[in-house]
């Protein structure tokens, strides 16, 4: 019997060292959403959406692997009404939550990184592409998957000087509008003659009219506004209401349902209206976009517009700032996959080794020097025809991409 | 690697040659050396981790142009390595692509269009070319893992009344040759296409020689060595400059010495860049090898033996265009080396690449698995006592 037990226990000893262990279970890992779902929902929803759908997936695949344990993905969502003191407090609440990280649509992420990262806890900006607000060197911490105004401003140079326009430099007086007219400014400082005028839109104001006169004298051929979509609606009803056909261009607010609803008892108004993104698929073609688009209508149903086409179709928006927080959510289970360990000086720096395929088949992730995980050169132009947009056919890269269904 | 890629080759060759014995006099085609595999690993040098995966869109070119600035001492020795390498993309289509090596720091390089990238031992380039793109980046090695493969080594040394400098071409490693009957016409024709590559700069190409028999592998390997345009100054303060210009290999000796007199701190100057073989191509006599064996017979082995040298030294040339590599394997590469005296300022700074996490549950997955074997052990010879 002694024997036998002896013999018993030296085997199990062999198997428990040899044999392939069952992980233990860690519990949850909690991700922070802080968007303004009060103040611009539509943003609030798509961001938060992108984030649960990439955490609901890996959940479903039995959660993430971290060292030796198995943990599930909790998203904590948290109100910031676009407003700073309100995202400070969020902030603390989620780094007190234990969060790993916060995704945010960049609401008063100046004042909250430095919270962030006495934690070493990583904030991913998925909306705002505002010149500062990351930079790898002086905010560790910050990081960011969406087009940078700087990239957008340079594209936009690059696309429309050589057009020989005369270009009308708009921008609203918020300070998305006066962060991307000092984007605009430094793109365009190299040919000051391509620029007609530089002009301050007052945020908010329905009637451009007279602005939209002025810039006409100046004799711009071209009307290129950086604002709020309140304004780039003002703006194209203003120019269309005295029978200026300028072409009007904008960033990637251009592409906000409002403008479109704003204008949907003239529909005509809303064509030719260009604006600038970040490219929707890669090279691989549209599959693995549509493969999340489709992911993503399952669990949310699609984001209406609200307007309908000529032929009656109602128009959907393609979940674009969903995919960037989506692929955030896996660059940060990369992260943690490679650190071991919920460390979070070692998820830090992980940030900036990992790599994975985002939802539109082209790579994401940072590096020690860059923390935006949008380079410049995927900045695309889009125009709009019928209340749909379609890539633009004039400039080499938005020529090679392909047209995202926007119709059902 | 290095050994794997001679041991490949002996074996290849000894298999080629059991073959051509058991197939008598039966002619066959053989694989002359080049364009590739190198004979060694490095350069272009390798960086710990594995790298990003790399994208480059069909149709799309990339070449690469890079400045291999490197500080020695007042004894010649390499205190700094930086390179400059420009990127030039040609075509329309996406790039994702990762340069490897022993990277400490990268910086934007003058005139590039894109912002590099910049992870453990890693430069990244990632966007789309409308056309052509240029990508250029300034690039700080760790000395230690870079300098075993720089082109040259410099000796610096005093001596009463001036300094001497020593140069050696360092790239010079052993290859396992071939030896056998060939038809010296077509052994005539080739080294006329070789030298006619040689000569217009282009990568050696692909090609075959036709065996009589058997195929035999010489006991010693050849030596061989990427051929080296020197060229510089030494200089001491107060004195005239002393310049230089050489060819290191390529049938010319592989060092030279320099002297400058006077005294004080020599200040060099120097760049070096792979060489064409032009020497040991030339058809003696004639405009061309064809020609030369049409006025006066050489052994079809000799012909061979310069051929088979020639080809290596091209290969080693070419490998030596690129210190780090070109993300494009067909890309054309092109590499200046330059030296200089600088004094060192202090320590480098030197990051030790970060390596994948799991270091640490493989040791205590070991542990485990060595006590698991030790209580075992002891319980099984408890139990055969008891």
């Amino acid at each position: 019997m002694r024997r036998a037990i002896l013999l018993l226990a030296c085997v199990a000893l062999l198997a428990a060292g040899c044999g392939k262990s069952s992980r233990a279970s860690g519990g949850k890992i909690v991700i922070a959403v802080d968007v303004p779902v009060t103040g611009s929902p539509y943003v609030a929803q798509t961001i938060r959406n992108g984030v649960a759908l990439a955490a609901n997936s890996l959940n479903s695949g039995g959660g993430i692997i971290v060292g030796t344990h198995t943990y599930r993905l909790a998203v904590k969502l948290y109100d910031n009404h676009l407003s700073a003191r309100q995202a400070v407090e969020d902030t603390r609440r989620a780094l007190d939550a234990g969060a790993v990280a916060i995704v945010t649509d960049g609401t008063g992420v100046d004042a909250t990184w430095q919270l962030a990262d006495r934690d070493h806890v990583p904030i991913c900006i998925t909306y705002d592409g505002g010149t500062g607000l990351v930079d790898a060197a002086k905010r560790p911490n910050v990081f960011r998957i969406a087009p940078t105004n700087h990239g957008i401003a340079f594209r936009f140079a690059e696309y429309l000087i050589p057009k020989g326009l005369k270009v009308g430099l708009l921008h609203d007086d918020s300070a998305y509008g006066q962060e991307g007219a000092a984007d605009l400014g430094r793109a365009f400082s190299g040919n000051p003659r391509s620029v007609a005028l530089r002009m301050t839109l007052p945020l908010g104001a329905t009637d451009l009219s007279p602005q939209i006169l002025r810039a006409r004298r100046s004799g711009a051929t071209a009307l290129l506004v950086w604002g709020q979509p309140p304004t780039i609606a003002a703006v194209v009803t203003a120019a269309r209401s005295i029978g200026w056909d300028v072409p009007v261009y904008a960033p990637p607010t251009g592409a906000d349902p409002f403008i479109r609803q704003q204008l949907a008892d003239h529909p005509s108004w809303v064509d030719g209206l260009t604006f600038a993104a970040g490219r929707l698929t890669a090279e691989v073609g549209t599959g693995p976009f549509q493969s999340f688009e489709s992911q993503y209508e399952s669990a949310y149903g699609v984001d209406k517009v609200g307007v309908p086409t000529s032929d009656g179709s109602p128009v959907i928006e393609p979940p674009e700032l969903a995919m960037y927080a989506y692929d955030f959510t896996h660059v940060l289970v990369a992260a943690l996959t490679r650190a071991g360990s919920l460390d979070a000086g070692k998820v830090l720096a992980a940030l900036n080794e990992v790599t994975t395929q985002g939802a539109n088949g082209d790579e994401r992730g940072f590096n020690r020097h860059n923390h935006d995980g949008v380079v410049d050169d995927d900045v695309y132009f889009a125009r709009f025809h019928d209340m749909t947009y379609a890539p633009a056919k004039d400039d080499p890269l938005s020529s090679t991409l392909p047209v995202i269904p926007q119709t059902p | 690697m290095r050994a794997l890629a001679l041991t490949g080759g002996l074996v290849a060759v000894s298999a080629l040659a059991a073959a051509s014995a058991a197939a008598a006099q039966r002619p066959q085609q053989v694989v002359l050396p080049g364009p590739v595999p190198y004979p060694t690993d490095s350069p272009p040098l390798v960086g710990g981790g594995v790298l990003a995966s790399a994208y480059i869109a069909p149709g799309l070119h990339i070449a690469s142009t890079e400045r291999v600035r490197v500080n020695v001492d007042g004894t010649g020795k390499p205190n700094a390595i930086h390179v400059r390498q420009q990127l030039t993309v040609k075509g329309k289509g996406d790039y994702q692509v990762a340069v490897s090596g022993p990277i400490e720091d990268v910086r934007r390089g003058p005139g590039s269009q894109s912002e590099p990238g910049f992870r453990a031992d890693q430069l990244l380039w990632a966007g789309f070319s409308p056309g052509t793109k240029q990508l250029a980046a300034d690039i700080a090695l760790r000395v230690p893992p870079a300098a075993p493969y720089l082109p040259l080594r410099l000796h610096l040394t005093r001596e009463d009344g001036g300094v001497t400098l020593r140069v050696t071409n360092a790239t010079t490693t052993p290859v396992m040759s071939y030896e056998g009957v060939v038809r010296p016409t077509e052994i005539a024709r080739l080294l006329d296409a070789t030298r006619r590559s040689s000569l217009a700069g282009e990568r050696v190409k692909a090609a075959f020689a036709t065996f009589l028999g058997t195929v035999r592998v010489p006991k010693r390997p050849l030596q061989i060595e990427a051929p080296l345009r020197v060229q510089g100054e030494l200089d001491l303060p107060g004195q005239e400059p002393v310049a230089f210009s050489r060819v290191l290999g390529d049938g010319q000796p592989l060092s030279f010495e320099v002297h400058a007199q006077g005294s004080g701190e020599p200040d060099l100057d120097l760049s070096a860049s792979p060489a064409p073989v032009v020497h040991l191509l030339r058809p003696p006599g004639a405009r061309t090898w064809a020609a030369t064996i049409g006025r006066r017979p050489i052994p079809g082995a000799e012909l061979l033996s310069r051929l088979i040298g020639a080809r290596f030294r091209l290969v080693r040339t070419d490998q030596y265009q690129t210190f780090l590599a070109d993300p494009d394997a067909d890309g054309h590469s092109r590499a200046v080396y330059e030296y200089k005296t600088v004094a060192a300022h202090g320590p480098q700074h030197i990051a030790a690449p970060a390596r994948d996490g799991g270091g640490s549950n493989a040791l205590v997955i070991a542990l485990v698995i060595l006590g698991s074997l030790v209580v075992a052990a002891g319980g099984l010879f408890v139990w055969a006592h008891s």
